[in-house]
This record gives structure tokens, C-alpha cells and sequence, in this order.
């Protein structure tokens, strides 16, 4: 079976700073990958390496077993595989479009007729339970959390096999952030989708993803199952994040 | 008890009609206590530590509130009621340390500002070997050299540093720390809250944690007050708030965290993360009975009617919550 | 709609912003009404040059007899044409200039950049005098100048708008779902980076009626028998022995132009640029 996303010897340098220095990873289709790294750990520009939003210096990106190129052609058949959720999805909504405007534009870019676009942007919705109404309203006329899943909708209306989210739960407080967790694990699960997150918070990704992988300074230094990946950590630096983690249970 | 702050209530003036940011919040430290303030956005924490230090906004009113600082009174419903106590009696360290730092001036330039106002008198060479061991002693790498940077040249977790060095020097009673790790890395927080406890334990003053975060309280804390929509709902001993959490929203609020060691199940459907149903009241219009009614798993009818008071728990001193569940008929 | 009548409101709330409101729609009238209500501004009546204010010529007439109110009315109206024709075309080809270069960045951006600090670099009314040279006084060359010396100004605004908006969510999550660019340009770039143009664009207003003002008034602009306001106040000066009314009267009005729409355009950026207000 071919990997969802395969990396091999990633490099990008920015000036002085080499942001990637040698990645190399393969995520398995189907799988809940995560990458856990502080600021710096050259996480984020893998991620966007990997939308295509960033050229790498040297290396190769495979995404279900089809090189990554740029260009415009390469991209519009990229977008039907994989599409990202950004760090604050509810800025990821044009302020200025209506929300069915913006849904629109993804059956324009499909070729798809209005009608059948709208017919599985409903099914979507009552899926992430969003009203219908939702669709007439600006982005900031809607609460933060809808906004979170109106972008989530329509990542999902692009019929994604691999979804990756950056940060998902940043800024957001715990009592909400497993709702977009528990959210994102059913589409994960329902839709057979890749997910891949992106996250400094070691807890969740443990939680939440089958394998992981640690960043610092643009390289991995250690990757695997999680449960062996946080339970015997090999790497020095992985047990300097894990002991550091200011977590509830470590409380006497 | 070295702080004490009584019934503070502030008022927002918005466009859209006056909120109420905090209703009654009474909160008390004791010296070389360190008392964590948890909330959510929303939850008015923020606005305790700017009620205190005077920083509030301009559509901020107090309309209630004393603090009770070594024993003297200050009326915080007057504007500047605390302004001989900014820098001397108390200080604080932001989320963003740049809002305490000076771009143009040096560290050591902003230091020794300080120590003059701390200590009039003393010669300028006192001064500058005095910032320098307090760089020295919140472990900032080459003091010396430091001395003669501007903030811009130090990384986040330096400067968050240099500001607990400015509280060092001016030893105050009272230090509000305002989420000051969340722009962080977990490593650095780590090391920034070992130097803020060692401040309190070297200058033995009462450290006021304001976060969002459990595992920080939990880690770090003596004490814990949980606010809710500008209500404090439980207070205690962490301990024993961790093992009897008075509130439904404080235990809420615990299992929501997620433990660093949980084991994940292989089955992804028993994966589930906890969530609290619901959305904060409006602030503009303060529902009758609990605030916390609406979200609440055990509510029961008396709960949308009755304004519960804050009942005691256990036979433990301290610990108490407004929740009408502990009330004893 | 809604957001035209919270503009408005928004405008009204400080004293500047009305001030500016009146000022501005009472020299629209005075403009527009003008042709209504008083003769034909070109008709010479010789027995009654420099004649005081009275019922027949509200304002006087001048040293030909010519019905001053008509005159600065036509006046008027002559610059706000142009000033509103120059700052339209110049922000619309300035923001499409701005933008493109703001999202291709590389040579292109450099290319765009070089050309705007070039025209920059000329001082307008240099740049006036060598473009009257090749061709000639009149409106058109006028108009050819202004806006040249204009685009820049927009572009450099869009530009920059458009640098910040490239790097934004929102605009990533548009190109990751491979939305077509020119769509993306006109939906998602324009609407976001003409709050700010609009703002400029009000601002300038005045500039250009100034400018057209001092130019016809070195007698480079407007040619006679067309009346401008600039000319009107030069024409007044030559004879304000015998009465000063003419010179006063054009000079008020491009006063209450100028200061209305510089009001006008403050308050419009408190509304719709409460940030970059907020840093003055």
C-alpha cells in the first residue's frame, strides 16, 4: 500500500536557519499521524512543504505515491487529495464572501453542478451539525465555533483523502477544544480519511493520533507508535517535553 | 493573610450595553503563597489583575472592591487607588513581556530604573552590580552581556526572564503573573515557573497565577480559585480541590485536561475527548439563579431560581464553592 | 446598504465628520444647482462689470460683466469633475497595479516599485510644466498628469495591503482549494484592500482640487473663456482695486472644498480604518 505522504531528506534553509534539515517521514494511508515540535522545530513549514505553499530547498514529497510538483495544473488535482485546516480555521473564511459564496467556489473549481454541490454541502452541515441557514451569513456574523466548522466543511466538500490540521486546538479553551478533537476524529473515521496534526501539545497528539513524530530544529529525532513513542521515549529531548508537560495527574 | 481582595466587581461599558466582568470575586493569598486563578476566555480572570494594579481600560469601572495589601486598605472603586503600590508593593509579569519592556532603552538601563525608585540614594555601581546578580539569579545566560542588549536581540523566554529579574529588584508583596508562559514553549515554561517560584521563595511574597491552564495550577500552586463568567465558583487548596472538587464546573473542567500519560485505546471510538456542552452567559444580562445553571450535569430546578452562596467543604479550611448541592439544611 | 447608513452614522458621530459632511454636500449643490438658478456664465455684459452683490447678480459680476456666481459655480463644478474622473481612474488602475505586484512579488514587484519611485521622484508641478510642454495646455493633459502622479500613491497602499492579505488564511485556504486567481483577486484581494483605498481616494480629493486651483492659477490649467476656480481667484487678484468680492468669493469657495472633503475623508477613515486612525 502506498503511504498517504512519503518525505524524503527534506531541506529548506531560510538565511542562516535550516527550517528543514534532512526530514524524512512516511505517513501510512489512512492513519492518524501526529508531529509534535516547539516553535522552531520546522513543524509548520513541513506542513506547508507539503500543501505545496512553501518549495523545499532539496528532497522529495510523494503524496499518494505522485511526486509533489508546483504549477497551477499540479495543484488543482492536488486540491482534491489533500486540503489543510489552519491554526484559526474561522480566519481561514474570506471576511467578505458570503459563506455559500465561498461553498460555491469549491463546486466551480470541481466542475460541479451548483445543485450537487449544495446537495453535499447539506449532507456535510447536518453532519457537523451547522444549521442550513448558516450558509447565508458573513464569517463574522457566526460564533467562533461555527466558524471553526464551516472552514472544516468546506475542506470536506472538496472530497479530501488526507486532511491536515495545524494546531487545531490553539487559543481554544479545554472545555471546547475535544468537541473539535472528538470532531475531527469521526470525520477521520466515517470518510476514511488521513489526518495529520500538527500540534506543541503533546497530551492530545498522544491521544488522538497512531504515530507520531518529534521535530526540534528542522530535523525528527524520534518517530513511531505512540504508545512506545511516549511511554519509553529514546530520545533525549522527547523526555525533556514529556517531563515538562504541566499536566493535572503529575500533581501530588 | 498577606492579600486579601474583597467583593470586587468591574463593570465594561460596550456599545451594546454595560457587561459585568466580574461580580463579587474575593480572593486571598498568604505570603510566599502562590494561588493559581483559573478561567476561560471569558471568564474575567484578566480583568482581576488589571482591577488590581489600576491598568484597567478606559470603558472599566470598579463598582466594588477593597484590597488588602500588608495590612494596608486601598478602596479600588477610586481611580489610582493602588498607584504607590505599581513597582514597589506590586508587580507584574504579562503573557507578552515586551508590554514591560522598554524597546529603546537596554536591560540593564530598564533595571536599574527600577533600583532607583527602589532604593534612592544608592550609586550607580551598586545599581548595576545589583541587576546583574538578579539576572544572575533568574539564570539568565551571561548577565554581564545582557546588561548592555536591547530587548528586541533576547528570545521570548529571555525576556520573560529579565521581567522576573525587574520584580526581583523591586521585591514587591504582591506579584501578578498574567498567563505568563502561554507564548512559550513547554520546556521554557517549565524553567520560567521554576524561576517565579524562586522569586517567591527568595523574597517571600504572594504570587497571583492567572491561566487557562490546570496542569499549571495543579503543577505549580498552593492554592486555586476557578472563576466562571466573572463569578468565583470554587476556592481551596489545590489538593483538596483536585480531590473533591466542590463545583460541577471545577470537575468539569479536570476532565476535560488531558493527562500527558494517558494510554490511548487501540479501538479509536474510545478516543473521546471530554467537552463542556454549552456557551458562557451573556454578560450584559446575568441569568437568575447559578451561573454555571445552563451547562451544568446535576443541575436541579432550584438551581435556575437561587443564587447559591459559597458554601464550606469538608472540615477543611478554606475550601468552599457556590454550588446549591453543599448546601446544609 | 446597511453598511452605507453605519458609514454615515459612523461619519456623524464627531463634530469634524459633520462639519465635513456639510461642508462638502453644500458645494455639491453649490456645483450642481449652479446652472438652475443663475445666467449663463459666458454671456459678457460690459455696462455692468464689477458690479456689487445684488438681485440681479447674487455674487457681483467681473471685469467683463460675467456673472460671478455662474462662474465659480462652473467653476466648481469643472474641479470636482476632474478631481473625482483623476482620483477614480487613478485608484483603480493604482490597486490593480498594487495588487498583482503585491502577490507576484520577485521581479515584477522590484519592476513595479522602480517605476512608482521614478514618478515619485518628480516634484508635480515640474512634472506639470514638461508635460504642458509636449502637449499642450487643457484638461486632458491635466487629467494625464494627475493621474500618473496618483497611481503610485494607490499602488503603493494596495501593494502593501495585498503583501499582508497574501500570507493571510484565508487567502491560502482560497489557493490550496485551487480557486482560480483571477477569482481570487477580484473577490477576495479587492474587497479587502479597498477600505483603506477608499480612504485615500477621499483624501486626495482636495489635493487634486488644490492643485487644479494653483495650476489654472499660474494659467497652466483651465483655458478662457472656461471658468475655473483657480482662474477666478487669479482673474479677481489682477483686479482687486477696484473689487475684491470676485477673488474673496472664489477663494471661500475653494476653502470650503477643500476643508470639506479633508474632513470628509478624516472622518471616513476613523469609520473605516478605525486602526491606522487610531495611529496619528
Amino acid at each position: 500500500m502506498t503511504d498517504a505522504i512519503s518525505i524524503s531528506q527534506a531541506q529548506l534553509r531560510f538565511g542562516e536557519t535550516a527550517a528543514l534539515d534532512g526530514v524524512s517521514l512516511a505517513i501510512p494511508n489512512g492513519s492518524c499521524f501526529g508531529i509534535v515540535g516547539e516553535s522552531g522545530s520546522g513543524k509548520t513549514t513541513l506542513m506547508r512543504a507539503v500543501l505545496g505553499l512553501q518549495k523545499l530547498d532539496r528532497g522529495e514529497i510523494r503524496i499518494l505515491g505522485k511526486p509533489l510538483l508546483h504549477g497551477r495544473a499540479a495543484l488543482k488535482e492536488r486540491a482534491g487529495f489533500i486540503q489543510p485546516i489552519f491554526q484559526d480555521p474561522a480566519a481561514s473564511l474570506s471576511p467578505r464572501s458570503r459563506i455559500r459564496t465561498l461553498m460555491d467556489e469549491v463546486g466551480t473549481v470541481l466542475r460541479e453542478p451548483l445543485a450537487a454541490t449544495h446537495e453535499r454541502l447539506h449532507v456535510i452541515l447536518n453532519r457537523l451539525g451547522l444549521p442550513p441557514g448558516v450558509v447565508d451569513k458573513y464569517p463574522h456574523e457566526i460564533s467562533g465555533g461555527q466558524a471553526r466548522r464551516v472552514a472544516i466543511a468546506r475542506a470536506l466538500l472538496m472530497k479530501p483523502s488526507i486532511l491536515i490540521a495545524d494546531e487545531p486546538t490553539a487559543g481554544l479553551d479545554v472545555s471546547v477544544q475535544g468537541d473539535l478533537l472528538n470532531l475531527l476524529q469521526d470525520i477521520r473515521r466515517s470518510q476514511h480519511i488521513t489526518l495529520v496534526i500538527i500540534s506543541h501539545n503533546l497530551a492530545i497528539v498522544r491521544l488522538i493520533a497512531e504515530n507520531a513524530a518529534v521535530m526540534r530544529a528542522g530535523k525528527v529525532v524520534e518517530a513511531g507508535e505512540v504508545g512506545s513513542l511516549f511511554g519509553s521515549p529514546q530520545d533525549a529531548y522527547t523526555r525533556e517535553l514529556l517531563a515538562a508537560w504541566p499536566s493535572v495527574s503529575a500533581a501530588k | 493573610m498577606a492579600i486579601s481582595l474583597r467583593d470586587l466587581s468591574v463593570d465594561y461599558t460596550l456599545p451594546q450595553g454595560t457587561a459585568h466582568a466580574l461580580r463579587g470575586v474575593s480572593l486571598d493569598i498568604r505570603k510566599g503563597q502562590m494561588l493559581g486563578l483559573v478561567g476561560e476566555s471569558g471568564s474575567g480572570k484578566s480583568t482581576v489583575a488589571f482591577a488590581l494594579m489600576g491598568l484597567l481600560a478606559n470603558n472599566a469601572r470598579v463598582t466594588s472592591g477593597t484590597a488588602t495589601i500588608e495590612g494596608r486598605s486601598f478602596d479600588l472603586t477610586k481611580r489610582n487607588a493602588t498607584a504607590d503600590l505599581r513597582g514597589r508593593g506590586m508587580a507584574m509579569i504579562f503573557q507578552d513581556p515586551m508590554l514591560s519592556l522598554n524597546p529603546v532603552f537596554t536591560i540593564g538601563t530598564q533595571l536599574c530604573e527600577v533600583l532607583r525608585r527602589r532604593a534612592p540614594g544608592s550609586d550607580r555601581k551598586t545599581r548595576v552590580a545589583m541587576a546583574q546578580d538578579a539576572l544572575a539569579k533568574v539564570k539568565l545566560s551571561n548577565p554581564q552581556r545582557r546588561m548592555n542588549q536591547y530587548p528586541h536581540e533576547l528570545s521570548g523566554g529571555m525576556r520573560q526572564r529579565v521581567v522576573i529579574a525587574m520584580a526581583l529588584l523591586s521585591e514587591p508583596a504582591l506579584l501578578i503573573a498574567d498567563e505568563p508562559t502561554t507564548a512559550l514553549d513547554v520546556t521554557v515554561e517549565a524553567q520560567i515557573m521554576r524561576e517565579i517560584i524562586g522569586l517567591r521563595d527568595r523574597i517571600g511574597c504572594a504570587v497571583l497565577l492567572i491561566t487557562h491552564s490546570l496542569g499549571l495550577v495543579t503543577e505549580y500552586c498552593d492554592a486555586i480559585s476557578v472563576l466562571y463568567a466573572g463569578e468565583k465558583l470554587e476556592s481551596g487548596t489545590v489538593k483538596e480541590v483536585q480531590r473533591q472538587p466542590g463545583h460541577p464546573y471545577t470537575r468539569m473542567l479536570f476532565d476535560c485536561e488531558v493527562p500527558i500519560d494517558c494510554e490511548r485505546h487501540a479501538d479509536a471510538s474510545e478516543n473521546r475527548f471530554t467537552v463542556i456542552a454549552g456557551e458562557l452567559p451573556d454578560p450584559r444580562q446575568r441569568p437568575p439563579g447559578c451561573i454555571f445553571n445552563g451547562r451544568c450535569d446535576v443541575s436541579f430546578e432550584d438551581c435556575a431560581v437561587i443564587d447559591p452562596g459559597d458554601y464550606p467543604i469538608g472540615n477543611h479550611a478554606g475550601h468552599s464553592a457556590r454550588c446549591l448541592r453543599l448546601q446544609t439544611p | 446598504m446597511s453598511g452605507l447608513v453605519a458609514t454615515l452614522k459612523g461619519i456623524c458621530s464627531e463634530r469634524e465628520g459633520r462639519l465635513g459632511l456639510a461642508f462638502t454636500c453644500l458645494i455639491l449643490v453649490f456645483a450642481l444647482a449652479g446652472p438652475l438658478v443663475s445666467p449663463d456664465p459666458n454671456v459678457i455684459d460690459v455696462k455692468a462689470r464689477f458690479a456689487a452683490p445684488g438681485l440681479a447678480h447674487l455674487l457681483g459680476t467681473d471685469n467683463l460683466g460675467r456673472d460671478l456666481l455662474a462662474r465659480t459655480s462652473a467653476g466648481t463644478r469643472y474641479a470636482l469633475t476632474l478631481a473625482v474622473m483623476i482620483v477614480v481612474i487613478s485608484s483603480v488602475i493604482g490597486s490593480l497595479i498594487g495588487i498583482v505586484a503585491g502577490i507576484a512579488g520577485g521581479w515584477v514587484d522590484r519592476a513595479v516599485t522602480a517605476v512608482f519611485d521614478i514618478v515619485n521622484a518628480f516634484p508635480p508641478l515640474i512634472l506639470a510644466f514638461a508635460l504642458i510642454a509636449l502637449y499642450g495646455k487643457g484638461s486632458a493633459t491635466f487629467v494625464l498628469l494627475v493621474t500618473v502622479v496618483f497611481i503610485p500613491q494607490f499602488g503603493r497602499m494596495a501593494r502593501a495591503r495585498a503583501q499582508t492579505l497574501r500570507n493571510l488564511s484565508f487567502i491560502e485556504a482560497e489557493r490550496m482549494l485551487a480557486v482560480h486567481p483571477v477569482t481570487i483577486v477580484v473577490r477576495h484581494y479587492l474587497p479587502n484592500v479597498a477600505g483603506p483605498i477608499i480612504v485615500l481616494a477621499s483624501m486626495n480629493l482636495p489635493v487634486v482640487i488644490a492643485f487644479e486651483a494653483s495650476l489654472s492659477f499660474l494659467g497652466f490649467g483651465v483655458q478662457p473663456p472656461k471658468s475655473s476656480l483657480g482662474t477666478l481667484i487669479k482673474d479677481g487678484f489682477i483686479s482687486i482695486n477696484q473689487s475684491w468680492w470676485p477673488t474673496v468669493a472664489s477663494a471661500l469657495v475653494l476653502a470650503i472644498a477643500t476643508l470639506g472633503a479633508t474632513l470628509l475623508g478624516e472622518a471616513l477613515r476613523r469609520v473605516i480604518d478605525p486602526k491606522t486612525a487610531g495611529v496619528r
